[in-house]
């Protein structure tokens, strides 16, 4: 049947991408030659017999074909080796600090797509008004805002000067808000939601607006309206139902790319996630968790892709026929 | 036309950053009498930053790098993007298959990602070689590596615009009258397809000016270069007592990369008139 096979070559040909990137990561972290004696080369001390314990402690006593396949083999079982900084298994570190990652990035993607939704609405019914002018001009200049530039306004406003949000990190080191460990965690994932929500519901928005529009002019449309539904249902059960299909595409995109800018919202918000891990581990040459980050990004955000094109072939018909 | 007007403004102030800026960027003088972090003042109309720096004369002088990374950027991807996407769309078959196949495999990638690691790691490279002298290395460094993986949407759009134009009345004109397939390509496909290239060039230039300015936000950038990421790298941790060292250059970048985006939409409009109804 096609879509089996569809999925089955979608599938193969994301298999083939996450190899050619592993591939890329180990061979640059590879380039710049053994990373331990670099990190050791602010530390002369250092005895020979000690340096080659190390060595073989990390396996880096082995060639480097023997090397990546075996890293390849032990990440294949989520075994991503020991972190050199924190001398604790990556495998471990990535779920405590990914899961800081998706706390923030998946409410902000819900928030954005719900207000999006009803933003986008409102301004399709009312196209070319003012409404709509102001809703696309505002979602276009919300586009080119850089992420950082809300983040710091953001924490300017509210942590700053009103005080009403901590500016940084997940959790209050010292006294919990309303000693509520799950209170305090929200309390602190307000600003970086919103910074993220923000940048999200620009794109959605924009994107919901003009497929609304496009979609409201079809003739199916008029049918609906001329056997005498409800706007209200001849707008959300028959036009909103086919512009989600573009927007359930873009989901996957922008999913990816708040993945992939992670480390600047975490750094803006010293969040402990999985970007603010990367770039200690870059400047520290961790090559472990360098490694093992940029892999979870590349295979989360080469999963998503795969998902929201298998969704696609669900939920549009017209792509069954292919 | 606001777009098109951000960017001029942009580009009179990079051009003209020496007779603009009321200081030298290298001028720490304020340290002496207004000290670090002095809030805006007549003086130094955006105050001066934490190392004692006039913020005004940073920001501008943060012009010519900035163009200078989206042209430099856009420059190696275009001329990627448009062999890889021409040659892709113009000669179809297999290697079309092979040349798009390639194309994804670098649009799935998270480049931010990449490119973070690949600067540190050439950084330490370049060390005790004779790379190491050739000014500004990790700010070309940067460039390249915006170009090298921006090329994909690029290639995407010149492949289309190619599969389209080659289809063609005047093409097949130009086939008859004996033109080579050089001459066909350069001289008649390619023009043709500039408006659409023009358009998503002109949203990758803000593209990488952001990414530059993200890169050096986290500590990646070029310490002897005088950007707006590296800017806020310095600033941030004293956004507190001195917000206005961090707010400066992120209007800069915002300014700039909204003109790029609004450049690019009025483009689109205006080769597109039938769009816009």
């Amino acid at each position: 049947m096609g879509i089996a096979r569809y999925i089955i070559r979608r599938l193969l040909f994301s298999i083939v991408l996450i190899l050619g990137v592993s591939i890329i990561i180990f061979s640059l972290i590879n380039a710049i030659g053994n990373p331990i004696q670099i990190l050791l080369a602010e530390r002369p001390g250092i005895s020979p017999e000690a340096l080659d314990a190390m060595n073989r402690y990390y396996g880096l006593d082995q060639p480097i074909l023997v090397r990546y396949f075996s890293w390849l083999g032990h990440m294949a079982i989520g075994d991503f080796g020991t972190s050199i900084m924190y001398n604790q298994p990556v495998s471990e570190m990535l779920r405590l600090w990914g899961w800081e990652t998706l706390k923030i990035q998946v409410p902000a993607i819900l928030i954005a797509l719900v207000i999006a939704t009803l933003i986008g609405v409102t301004a399709a019914l009312r196209q070319y008004s003012r409404t709509d002018f102001s809703v696309m001009s505002a979602a276009l200049l919300g586009q080119s805002l850089p992420g950082f530039f809300v983040g710091i306004l953001l924490i300017l406003i509210f942590s700053y000067w009103l005080g009403w949000t901590p500016s940084y990190g997940a959790y209050s080191t010292r006294t919990l808000l309303f000693n509520s460990v799950i209170a305090d965690g929200l309390w602190h994932m307000i600003l970086p939601v919103a910074m993220l929500a923000f940048f999200n519901t620009a794109t959605l928005t924009l994107l919901m607006r003009s497929n609304l529009v496009d979609i409201l002019r079809n003739d199916f449309i008029m049918a609906a309206r001329a056997s005498g539904l409800p706007e209200r249902r001849v707008v959300y059960r028959h036009a909103l139902r086919n512009a989600f299909i573009p927007v359930l595409t873009y989901l996957g995109i922008l999913f990816g790319l708040m993945l992939g800018t992670a480390p600047v919202t975490e750094t803006v918000f010293t969040w402990p996630g999985i970007g603010f891990l990367y770039i200690a581990a870059i400047q520290q040459l961790d090559y472990p968790v360098i490694m093992a980050v940029s892999m979870t990004i590349t295979v989360m955000l080469i999963v998503t892709t795969l998902l929201t094109d298998i969704a696609y072939v669900f939920i549009d018909p017209r792509m069954r026929l292919e | 036309m606001l777009g098109l007007s951000l960017i001029v403004f942009v580009v009179v102030v990079a051009v003209a950053a020496p007779l603009l800026a009321p200081y030298d960027p290298n001028d720490q003088s304020a340290m002496l009498n207004f000290g670090a972090r002095a809030a805006p003042s007549l003086l130094h109309p955006f105050g001066t930053d934490r190392m004692g720096f006039d913020v005004l004369s940073r920001v501008i002088y943060g012009a010519p790098t900035a163009l200078a990374v989206g042209l430099g950027a856009m420059l190696v991807a275009s001329v990627i993007g448009v062999v890889i996407g021409g040659l892709s769309g113009y000669i179809g078959g297999l290697s079309d298959e092979l040349m798009m196949r390639f194309t994804e495999f670098f649009l799935v990638i998270p480049v931010f990602i990449v490119i973070l690691a690949v600067v540190r790691l050439f950084g330490i490279i370049v060390v005790g070689t004779w790379a190491e002298r050739i000014p500004h290395i990790n700010l070309m460094t940067i460039i390249v590596l915006l170009g090298l993986f921006g090329w994909p949407p690029i290639a995407r759009i010149t492949r289309a615009e190619f599969l389209r134009l080659k289809q063609m009345e005047f093409v097949e004109a130009a086939r008859c009258i004996g033109a080579t397939r050089r001459d066909i390509v350069v001289r008649h496909i390619l023009p043709n397809a500039m408006p659409s290239l023009v358009v998503i060039i002109a949203i990758g230039i803000g593209g990488a000016i952001l990414a530059e300015a993200m890169v050096s936000f986290l500590g990646f950038g070029d310490p002897k270069a005088v950007s707006w990421g590296q800017l806020l790298y310095f600033n941030y941790e004293s956004l507190k007592v001195a917000p206005w060292a961090s707010i400066a250059p992120s209007m800069a970048i915002f300014i700039t990369v909204l003109g790029f985006n609004l450049l690019a939409d009025g483009l689109s409009d205006a080769f597109n008139p039938r769009l816009k109804q």
